[in-house]
């Protein structure tokens, strides 16, 4: 009896095991991580999409808030490919030495704040200097066999925080959506925002 | 990346964190970029590009002498293909397969990775500064010694400016003019063009003809400018009913010969009987000599004399080619072709000023009996190209001092003593002029992939560095010394560039004298042996600088199918007589050696002839080359047309015995023979007004007057999509339904190809293959663990495990017993069958149809069970059998930096994955997300595949058939569609053929 028990018990887990992955392919759809995963190195190469909540540490403390919330800067002026072509794109160091070649490390006492040497702006300064790209690390990574066009999805209306979170109010970034396919049907189906509804066949994205 | 050290000891967590911190460094450092997930922005970005959006860089095509127009499609910073450049008036967009496989020697592993000095007998790397300064102290040496004089610079022959800058610079040296090498030009063709015409190559109107014989040019081959000639001969016939009869005259029916009509096999050594006997001469004495039936002949020359206007064409061979091609010429005056169908004043410029082949034998000569002080080469191969008997190796050891500009290894390079590595012409500045007052120019795509120096930049800096010619080279480098040389300045070239052409002529060097004393070739009839021997370039590695580009090695022969290897071809009924069967070892033997290789049982050459494809057999060259095959140079003898200075590759008779061994042929060909299955269909020209669609109505697809469901067609399959049933109005179809919002199923992508304009060059299957990222597995190192097979060139193939998902099918039609026959070709790639019998058999949905109408393999579901492949009755999939995009593995097809010519749109599938051709289903989605960006909808025929891009016959349409503006919705409606297997197999294949029309001989003339 026992015995047979114990073997009634697998089909049990099978069961609770299928249960846990749906949940777990959806979950992403619905809310912001509980877990905000903060690690150093990269995330090597993987047939799997980059897990949500990743928050891997860049080599430029890069302040998302003071950029676009505090300046006002819109997205599009660092990522300016993100509504023209698939690869939304990333600024060139040129581009921020376009502003820090005038403000530099040391900030004056401002709104309270006193004044104080930023680290990171001389990070910046000594990359330019040294004529040497900044190495970001990756935090958002689909696997090689999805395509994923950013220039369809802008243009459809779909914000950026719509799968990247609230950027301007991250201190570090991290992965906000699942990126997994269960989310990316949810909103092609039309459950996130009906005007949003797109195709949501294999060859839309898989070749 | 540095960790704060601990203090005292290093914990457990610490450990783990400098571990991973350092795992990391080192991946950066090691720059295995499929590891690293870092972003690296520019530092600067340029400003024409946006990331993921490819650049388009117009430029110039330099694998052979022609000089076509290439458009180079680069993204962050990389080239990854070339297609033709539409824009081009010689090439009009389309592209060989020699053209696009020009990629892969730009990435090639083998390359020099800088320049090489020899030291204690072995070339070293060494570094710029030393290899300039020992080249300019040599060069200063020359100029003292006074042996500058007795220099000789052998360079590959190109079109444009560079070989008047050459010779200036050679001329301030004190060193005679270069010579211009093209192993590949048929100079006696050449010679007597300019003798007749007083140009090197008229171009020619296959469409004006109505009659075209060709005595042994293969023009679709290596014969003049293929390309334009390929693009014209097709055009001639689509013409179908107005389209030219030809016959193809020569021992060895080639891929030329296999799109005629009709076939004469002569003996090698009897075509200039026959021009005589065609232009009127006696017909019996031509008969005698050439072994052709006495009525063929006249048959022919009634013909000829009884249409108008015609096309009589002469590829040179063997000793007498100039007076062979003069007399053809002569022909053509007489039959009143030129300027009809002989266009004299729109020459092929780019084929003047080629160095005969008897000038570099002089030169060479010259070398043995040590008058050459310096030598100096550059792009080309003379080592390996010049027959062994010419003991070309013996001759360069007498040079006290020999300079390579070679990019590879070569044969020639690696007996030099100094190596100054010329970039790849993907990363040069150049121009060349194919036609008369069209300048085709060349910019590079992108930054020079190693150590390398364009050689006229290196010659400007030799220049530069030595006192007395300093003051005469001003210009900072070679681009600037075009731009200030170029018609029409700065502001010409600028525009030019856009469009890769300018206008203008430029100057060309001036003709040197030709040299004389060149030993004449004896008559082949009086050399000993039992068998004939022809020695033919090979259609895809050219004089066998294509040998190092996988791609090349990997595409079948388009007449054998035959891929990495050399093979011996031998009469059917000869050897039915001789008890041989394809794959037992023939050896071949003459006074200059001899030769063991395969049987290829051929019903397409003479019955006393075997003939043997040249460009295999490299002692270096790189990793793809080396090894592979063999050099039918090693029996050649060392003969000429004196005439002309042409090379005689058929020279000789051989005595042929066979061996007792077996070598199984690379081949990629199932069945020669249809079996009566109806793939390869042709009709006859005088049955083609009686024909009518095959296919009921409705089978077409994208048919207008229908509800149009895509694919699914079939009853049962209908069902399936709830179109049966008790209420299909609730029945959920989704995308399927063409009601459907997302209006996927408003298209239905198709393609047609007609079978009347391919030629079976196989430049869709290169070109897929570039594209597509498809890997090559043929290679000797790709070929591990297996008993018997390790190491062998082309042991996967062996295995059938190549990964054409286009290939190109070649049928033979009768001549089982030695009479006519017909070949066809045919591409065949996924049908993507609307009722496709891959489909159901998947288990996991990894293969399914595509409301858009595209049979679709998603990587990332299929398990490899390889039931569809089993299932395809077409033959068309095609599995991972291993991870040849994995670096860790022995398979791994991309060797550093071939990965980087990869399609960045393409996912590289992983071993155990079954994968197909797509329909360049990435080029569709782009299409339609750059449409939707544009807010409109994807315009008639706005795109295409890879493969109709490259078509240099225009034989691939493709689009959207549902669409009456797509050419493809017209072109599925001609009287010759047919569906290959649809009556049998009810597939339903969204491929359309259009059949073959032949031209048989006019019956009154067959009858006589």
């Amino acid at each position: 009896m026992t015995v047979r028990r114990k073997w009634a018990v697998i089909p049990g887990l099978f069961a609770l095991g299928a249960v846990a992955v749906l949940l777990s392919a959806y979950q992403g759809a619905t809310s912001r991580p509980d877990t905000i995963i903060t690690e150093k190195g990269s995330w090597g190469y993987s047939a799997a999409s980059s897990p949500q909540g990743r928050s891997p540490e860049q080599p430029i403390h890069f302040p998302h808030p003071t950029h676009v919330q505090t300046l006002g800067m819109n997205c599009l002026y660092c990522h300016y490919a993100a509504n023209k072509s698939t690869d939304p794109g990333l600024p060139a160091v040129s581009t921020c030495m376009g502003c820090h070649l005038v403000i530099g490390p040391k900030r004056p006492a401002m709104n309270g704040r006193p004044a104080f040497e930023s680290a990171e702006i001389t990070k910046l300064q000594k990359y330019w200097n040294e004529k040497k790209p900044i190495p970001w690390v990756r935090i958002h990574h689909v696997p090689d066999y999805v395509n994923f066009p950013h220039m369809t999805h802008v243009n459809a209306g779909v914000t950026c925080q719509t799968c990247h979170g609230q950027v301007q109010k991250m201190t570090q970034v991290y992965q906000y959506a699942s990126l997994n396919m269960g989310w990316c049907i949810n909103c092609h189906v039309g459950n996130v925002n009906p005007a949003w509804k797109a195709r949501y066949d294999c060859s839309v994205c898989h070749y | 990346m540095t960790e704060n050290s601990a203090p005292s000891g290093v914990g457990r967590r610490e450990f783990l964190k400098i571990l991973g911190a350092g795992s990391a460094a080192t991946a950066a450092i090691g720059c295995s970029s499929d590891r690293v997930e870092r972003l690296i922005p520019y530092l600067t970005q340029p400003d024409e590009t946006v990331p993921g959006v490819s650049n388009y860089y117009a430029s110039t095509c330099r694998e052979c002498s022609v000089g076509c127009g290439v458009l180079l499609e680069t993204r962050d910073g990389r080239t990854f293909k070339l297609e033709g450049n539409p824009d081009h008036p010689l090439n009009r967009g389309a592209l060989c397969a020699r053209g696009q496989a020009s990629v892969q020697g730009l990435y090639n592993p083998d390359r020099y990775r800088g320049p090489m000095i020899r030291k204690n007998g072995k070339l070293t790397p060494a570094t710029w500064t030393e290899a300039l300064q020992l080249m300019g102290q040599k060069l200063g040496e020359a100029q003292s010694s006074g042996g500058a004089g007795n220099a000789v610079f052998i360079n590959k022959h190109e079109s444009g400016s560079f070989p008047a800058f050459l010779d200036r610079w050679l001329a301030d040296f004190g060193m005679p003019a270069h010579l211009s090498y093209d192993a590949l030009a048929d100079h006696a063709v050449i010679a007597a063009n300019r003798q007749s015409y007083g140009v090197a190559w008229p171009s020619l109107s296959f469409s004006a003809a109505k009659l075209i014989v060709s005595i042994g040019a293969d023009f679709l081959e290596t014969w003049g400018a293929s390309v334009p000639q390929q693009l014209d001969f097709a055009d001639a016939r689509a013409k179908l009913e107005d389209a030219p009869r030809f016959v193809y005259i020569g021992p060895r029916r080639s891929l030329t010969g296999c799109n005629a009509d009709q076939w004469v096999a002569c003996k090698p050594g009897s075509e200039l009987a026959i021009a005589r006997a065609l232009a009127g001469g006696s017909v019996q004495s031509a008969a005698d000599a050439s072994g052709v039936p006495a009525a063929t002949l006249e048959a022919l020359q009634r013909e000829l004399g009884a249409t108008k206007p015609s096309l009589v064409l002469a590829g040179s061979s063997g000793a007498g080619s100039m007076e062979l091609a003069l007399a053809v010429n002569e022909l053509n005056k007489q039959l009143g072709n030129v300027g009809t169908t002989v266009l004299t004043d729109q020459p092929i410029t780019s084929l003047e000023g080629i160095a005969t082949d008897a000038d570099i034998n002089a030169a060479v000569e010259k070398m043995r009996a040590g008058q050459v002080p310096f030598l100096m080469v550059r792009g080309v191969n003379p080592a390996f190209t010049m027959p062994r008997a010419a003991k070309v190796a013996d001759a360069l050891a007498k040079v006290p001092f020999k300079v390579s500009f070679s990019s590879y290894p070569d044969e020639t390079s690696e007996l030099c003593d100094l190596v100054l590595p010329d970039h790849h012409p993907i990363e040069s500045w150049g121009d060349a002029q194919p036609m008369n007052d069209v300048i085709s120019l060349q910019q590079p795509g992108m930054d020079p992939v190693y150590d390398t120096r364009q050689t006229a930049d290196v010659l400007i800096d030799l220049a530069k560095g030595n006192q007395r010619t300093a003051a005469r080279y001003t210009a900072q480098n070679y681009m600037r010394w075009l731009i200030d040389n170029f018609p029409g300045g700065t502001t010409a070239f600028t525009a030019g560039l856009q469009k890769g052409i300018g206008s203008g002529s430029i100057a060309r060097p001036a003709a040197r004298p030709a040299s004389t004393g060149a030993p004449q070739a004896p008559a082949i009839e009086g050399t000993n042996g039992d068998f004939y021997l022809v020695v033919y370039p090979s259609p895809t590695l050219g004089d066998g600088s294509g040998a190092n580009k996988p791609w090349l090695q990997e595409l079948p022969d388009p007449v054998t199918k035959i891929c990495w290897q050399t093979w011996i071809e031998i009469n059917q009924q000869t050897a039915r007589k001789l008890g041989i069967d394809s794959g037992d070892v023939l050896q071949i033997k003459t006074e200059q050696g001899e030769l063991k290789a395969p049987a290829y049982v051929y019903m397409g050459i003479q019955e006393n002839t075997v003939a043997v494809a040249f460009g295999q057999g490299h002692s270096a060259y790189g990793r793809y080359a080396m090894g592979v095959g063999l050099n039918p140079g090693d029996v050649l003898p060392v003969g000429f047309d004196a005439a002309s200075g042409s090379f005689a590759w058929t020279a000789t008779k051989v005595q042929l015995t066979k061996v007792n061994e077996f070598t199984p042929l690379v081949t990629t060909e199932g069945s020669a023979r249809q079996h009566g299955r109806g793939i390869a269909r042709s009709v006859p020209v005088e049955e083609l007004p009686h024909l009518e669609m095959e296919q009921e109505e409705h089978d077409m697809p994208g048919k207008p007057d229908q509800s149009y469901l895509p694919g699914l067609r079939s009853r049962m399959a209908a069902d399936a999509m709830g179109e049966i049933g008790d209420s299909p109005s609730r029945v959920q179809k989704g995308m399927y339904d063409p009601e459907h919002w997302s209006q996927m199923a408003k298209r239905r992508w198709a393609m047609t190809i007609d079978l009347a304009r391919c030629t079976g060059c196989s430049a869709c299957v290169t070109a897929c293959y570039a594209e597509n990222n498809l890997p090559t597995v043929g290679a000797p190192y790709q070929m591990v663990h297996t008993a018997f097979l390790h190491g062998v060139p082309g042991g996967n193939i062996l295995k059938g495990r190549e990964m054409n998902w286009i290939r190109l099918e070649r049928y033979w039609e009768g001549g089982e017993d030695g009479g006519e026959f017909e070949p066809r070709f045919v591409p065949m790639l996924c049908q993507h069958c609307g009722n496709a019998p891959c489909e159901p058999v998947c288990p996991v949905y990894a293969t399914y149809h595509s409301p858009d109408g595209l049979n679709v393999q998603v990587y990332n579901r299929c398990v490899g069970t390889r039931y569809c492949s089993n299932n395809c009755p077409y033959k068309v999939r095609y599995f991972n059998w291993f991870g040849y995009g994995e670096p860790a593995r022995p398979q791994y097809a991309w060797p550093e930096r071939m990965s980087w010519q990869l399609n960045p749109d393409v996912t590289v599938r992983g071993k155990g994955v079954m994968e197909k051709c797509t329909f360049c289903v990435q080029r569709i989605r782009e299409a339609e997300h750059r449409a939707k960006a544009e807010g409109r909808e994807v315009r008639p025929n706005e795109f295409t595949t890879s493969c109709a891009q490259a078509c240099p016959s225009r034989a691939i349409i493709f689009g959207d058939a549902a669409d009456e503006e797509w050419s493809v919705a017209r072109m599925a409606q001609d009287r010759r569609a047919y569906h290959v297997f649809h009556e049998q197999l009810n597939t339903y294949p969204a491929v359309v053929y259009l059949q073959k029309v032949t031209h048989p001989a006019p019956k009154a003339a067959a009858g006589a």
